[in-house]
């Protein structure tokens, strides 16, 4: 990319204009608007969260002050191992992510490996699948009586028992891992791409081996990126409630969410769940606080004013060995899951296994032929949109008022980002009724209702990817334009805004795919009209209605792949790849 | 003196008739006054514990057929969760459902004492199943569903010679790693069954199926899908869905039990302070009257009415031996079995 000319200003700006500086932020437009996104974000987190905070303290008969409910929510020793349990879990998944990410996210922003638009695509793929859809396919196939992999294991070595199992912890972390570590990869090659080769090709000139560039300048620039991705999974698996209800449950292993729901069973004990999720919100702040250790002061600007490009490296014969691994992990990912899962969407009986007699499309017929089912996914993809609309539009102002450093608070407002990520979906939604269920507001049973939840769960994801790409991006192009004379919002309008706008694509779709898939915050907040794809194959789940569980996940599959699709091809291409 | 006799009780009996001609036609009007009202609402809102979302969804779409002009939007979940997300509502002071149904009677119950049910009893309850009228003495609720839980088993994997027949069978060490069941912090069904269980054989019986390592869902259906897939082979669940599988070619049987079939009784009420009371009550009427039944009926599920037959393919519950807990004992000892569940399972 070659430096633009400086923009030719229509006239000299008006003496007013010049007298503002960066220091008088006062009566300047783009301090109206961060005050207004400062204000949303605290009706959207704060007042949920205080009201969490204050029922915790609350007691449940007199309404009074009491220190009762951390008592009785931390008396039990079941629950206190789920706690233990649920943290160990979150940090299994994150290794495991990040052990298939980096190296896949390497091979293809790095390397020549053949095949890169599949495994994108079905990255993309395993992002989209709501991760207890896969979870359900996964039953299939590592049942460890049933499974097709156990299956195929005793017919081909005449053995008794299955060789794997889902129904055990490590197969609880690794179909968490495949459906989570996505996260990680999109946040990865994001960064790589948008970091040209010339430090590593400046290293290859200077004698050093393929792997120390690796180790000791690539990984390391992407750092903030890795991290930021791996904080995301970590809290995301300490949050979910989808996939341990269908494994964990089963398995008997202890986790906090499923505990946190036999809270708000009958008789609901509301303030003792506040107080039982409360230790999960400390456990952000420790997160973000080791990554401030982690990161230090090491400045990670790789995207300046000046030109760059990127070469890639020469595997040769280790190309396949690095396509060979990528198509595993999507294979485990994607394809086999989906092979069973379409054996039960295109059957009349699934339990029949595959024959012609069982073939049929009567449950995709099913889908469309219901009122209530079409409502049902129109409502699912409209709400997804708002909420990626909504929380990119905040995240990116509050991330930009932070990484440039406008006001003194900056870290409060991103540990406000931050805290919804660890609350969990049905905690979070709790909180939301008890705000903005009552009147005056009155938004239980209104689309609003759900929006605004889901704008406050995906918030820290926008957030974290707004802040990562403005970090990588110098300030030095938005002083240019105030030197220049303009203000504030024409240095974002006109210099970030472009250059940041595939990343801000990025953000909007890293928020619109979960949010077509989020169950733990809709659980409780839908009600019949606003029912969303996600509670409708939770509910069939419960039902076995396995048939039409499957054939739903296709279509859901189906239509947000086309949707991405059409989003990537309006952005256009690449521009940092060199010419020559 | 005869004829005096005579016409004295053709006086009566033509005053009686006139009364109960009266009655009917009262009886008419007030139909007629509760739909014109509830047309006027237009929508009812129904919290669903029972059946499936596709079988609510058929209710909702015949009530309308009867009742044109009056919308429902049915959410099934397992009871529990019903339960909570009314409690949540009533909490809230933003009352969302209409219409209430569970399988477990213990949360009728207790919305009736905190006065959160509206009193309406549905003329058509006269025409129910004589066992199933009168399930609350006050009439506040009303039976809408007869679950029934049995054994289930697959039957690729497992002979119907072999199959358990009643419930101790489901505690014999060779059904290790192949039992099914739900939970009854999820499912009232589940709930119930493990009142009957425990009354009948102790609790001793649930840490005799720990030891075999079932495999626990989440709703009394969860053994049904389990079945199916072969994952497990035998199973505590509901033969409606059960038959219902079969009847789409999956490898699944009921085994209804020697000893007596759990039933189940899953009333319904109107919720004070919802939107719609009168279409709730319209509602109501609806559940306890002849197209509902029917539907019941072609989905193998039990008719509440003597005048609908029972489900061809199933069998109906004059031919089964059924027991059930009282509601007393059900308000009693489901709450504690909850915890005694987490203690002997672990979850």
């Amino acid at each position: 990319m070659s430096l633009a000319p400086a923009p030719q200003m229509p006239g000299l700006p008006a003496p007013a204009a010049r007298r503002r500086g960066i220091g008088r932020a006062r009566l300047d437009p783009a301090s109206l608007v961060w005050i207004g996104a400062a204000a949303i974000l605290a009706f959207l987190v704060l007042a949920p969260v205080l009201r969490l905070t204050a029922a915790s303290f609350q007691s449940a008969d007199t309404g009074g002050f009491t220190v009762a409910n951390y008592l009785s929510a931390y008396a039990s020793e079941r629950r206190l191992v789920a706690l233990g349990t649920s943290l160990l879990y979150a940090v299994a998944v994150t290794a495991v992510a990040i052990g298939f990410a980096v190296p896949i996210a390497w091979a293809i922003a790095r390397t020549d490996m053949p095949l890169k638009g599949v495994i994108r695509a079905t990255i993309l793929g395993a992002f989209i699948t709501p991760p207890y859809l896969g979870a359900i396919g996964w039953i299939l196939l590592a049942g460890p009586n049933a499974g097709w992999i156990n299956l195929a294991w005793m017919r081909l070595t005449g053995a008794q028992a299955g060789i794997v199992n889902v129904y055990t912890f490590g197969g609880l972390v690794f179909v968490t891992a495949l459906y989570a570590f996505p996260y990680v990869f999109v946040f990865t090659t994001d960064a790589l791409d948008r970091v040209s080769t010339e430090m590593e090709e400046a290293a290859n000139i200077l004698g050093a081996r393929p792997l120390r560039t690796i180790f000791r300048i690539t990984l390391p620039l992407v750092l903030p990126a890795i991290l930021g991705g791996a904080i995301v999974v970590f809290l995301d698996t300490v949050a979910l409630f989808g996939t341990p209800a269908i494994i964990a449950l089963p398995a008997r292993i202890n986790i906090a969410t499923l505990q946190l729901w036999q809270f708000f069973e009958f008789p609901v004990r509301a303030e003792e769940a506040a107080a039982y999720a409360v230790p999960l919100i400390a456990v952000t702040v420790a997160m973000f606080a080791l990554q401030r250790l982690i990161l230090g002061r090491k400045g990670y600007v790789a995207l300046t004013g000046k030109g760059g490009g990127r070469q890639l490296v020469q595997l040769g014969a280790l190309r396949w060995a690095a396509l060979a691994f990528c198509l595993l992990i999507c294979a485990f990912s994607v394809f086999l899951p989906f092979a069973a899962l379409a054996q039960a969407a295109f059957s009349k009986a699934w339990g029949l296994g595959f024959s012609l007699g069982n073939l049929t499309l009567d449950n995709f017929r099913y889908l469309f032929a219901e009122a209530s089912n079409r409502q049902t996914i129109l409502n699912t993809f409209s709400y997804a949109a708002g909420t990626a609309c909504l929380s990119v539009g905040l995240a990116l102002i509050v991330a930009y008022v932070v990484s440039r450093r406008l006001v003194r608070g900056g870290a409060i407002l991103t540990a406000l980002c931050m805290v919804p990520l660890v609350i969990p979906g049905i905690v979070l939604a709790i909180g939301f009724y008890a705000v903005y269920a009552p009147p005056p507001l009155a938004l239980y049973g209104t689309a609003a209702i759900l929006i605004l939840g889901y704008s406050t769960r995906f918030l820290p994801i926008a957030y974290v990817n707004c802040l990562a790409g403005l970090r990588a991006l110098n300030p030095e192009m938005e002083e240019a334009v105030r030197i220049l004379g303009g203000s504030q919002l024409r240095a974002v309008g006109s210099v970030v805004v472009p250059l940041l706008k595939k990343g801000l694509v990025g953000s909007w779709l890293l928020v619109f795919i979960p949010a077509t898939r989020e169950l733990s915050t809709a659980i409780f907040l839908v009600t019949a009209k606003t029912r969303v794809v996600s509670t409708m194959i939770l509910d069939l789940s419960e039902n076995g209605n396995f048939e039409l569980l499957a054939a739903l996940g296709f279509f859901l599959l189906g239509v947000t792949v086309l949707i991405v699709l059409a989003g990537y091809r309006l952005l256009g291409r690449d521009f940092m790849l060199r010419r020559s | 003196m005869n004829v005096e006799k005579v016409t004295g009780s053709l006086i009566a009996a033509l005053l009686l008739a006139a009364i109960g001609a009266s009655g009917a036609l009262a009886q008419a009007d007030q139909d007629k006054q509760l739909y014109e009202a509830a047309k006027k609402e237009g929508q009812v809102s129904w919290y669903s514990g029972i059946l499936t979302q596709q079988i609510c969804d058929e209710v909702g779409q015949a009530f309308t057929a009867k009742y044109p002009g009056i919308q429902v939007s049915a959410i099934k979940t397992t009871s529990q969760v019903a339960f909570q997300r009314l409690l949540q509502d009533l909490k809230a002071g933003a009352v969302q459902s209409d219409v209430f149904t569970s399988t477990d009677i213990g949360h009728l119950i207790y919305l009736k004492s905190k006065g959160e049910l509206v009193h309406f009893v549905p003329p058509a309850e006269k025409g129910m199943v004589k066992a199933l009228q009168n399930v609350d003495p006050d009439g506040d609720f009303h039976t809408s569903w007869v679950g029934l839980a049995a054994l289930l088993y697959n039957t690729k994997k497992v002979s119907a010679a072999e199959a358990p027949k009643d419930w101790p069978d489901l505690t014999d060490p060779k059904w290790k790693d192949q039992i099914a069941f739900g939970s009854p912090n999820y499912s009232g069904m589940v709930g119930v069954w493990t009142v009957a269980m425990e009354d009948r054989y102790g609790w001793d019986y649930f840490k005799k199926l720990n030891q075999l390592d079932p495999l626990i869902g989440r709703s009394i259906d969860d053994a049904v899908t389990v079945l199916n897939s072969g994952e497990r082979e035998v199973a505590m669940g509901n033969p409606a869905s059960a038959l219902r599988s079969a009847a789409k070619g999956n490898p699944i049987a009921v085994n209804y039990p020697t000893s007596g079939t759990l039933m189940v009784i899953s009333p319904s009420a109107v919720i004070k302070g919802s939107k719609h009371p009168n279409a709730a009550k319209l509602f109501m009427e609806f559940l306890a009257d002849k197209e509902y039944s029917q539907i019941l009926a072609k989905n193998l599920e039990q008719p509440l009415r003597a005048d609908v037959p029972p489900p061809a393919g199933a069998k109906s519950l004059a031919d089964i031996k059924l027991f059930a807990p009282t509601p007393q004992q059900i308000v009693k000892q489901l709450p504690p079995n909850k915890e005694k569940w987490r203690d002997t399972f672990g979850m």
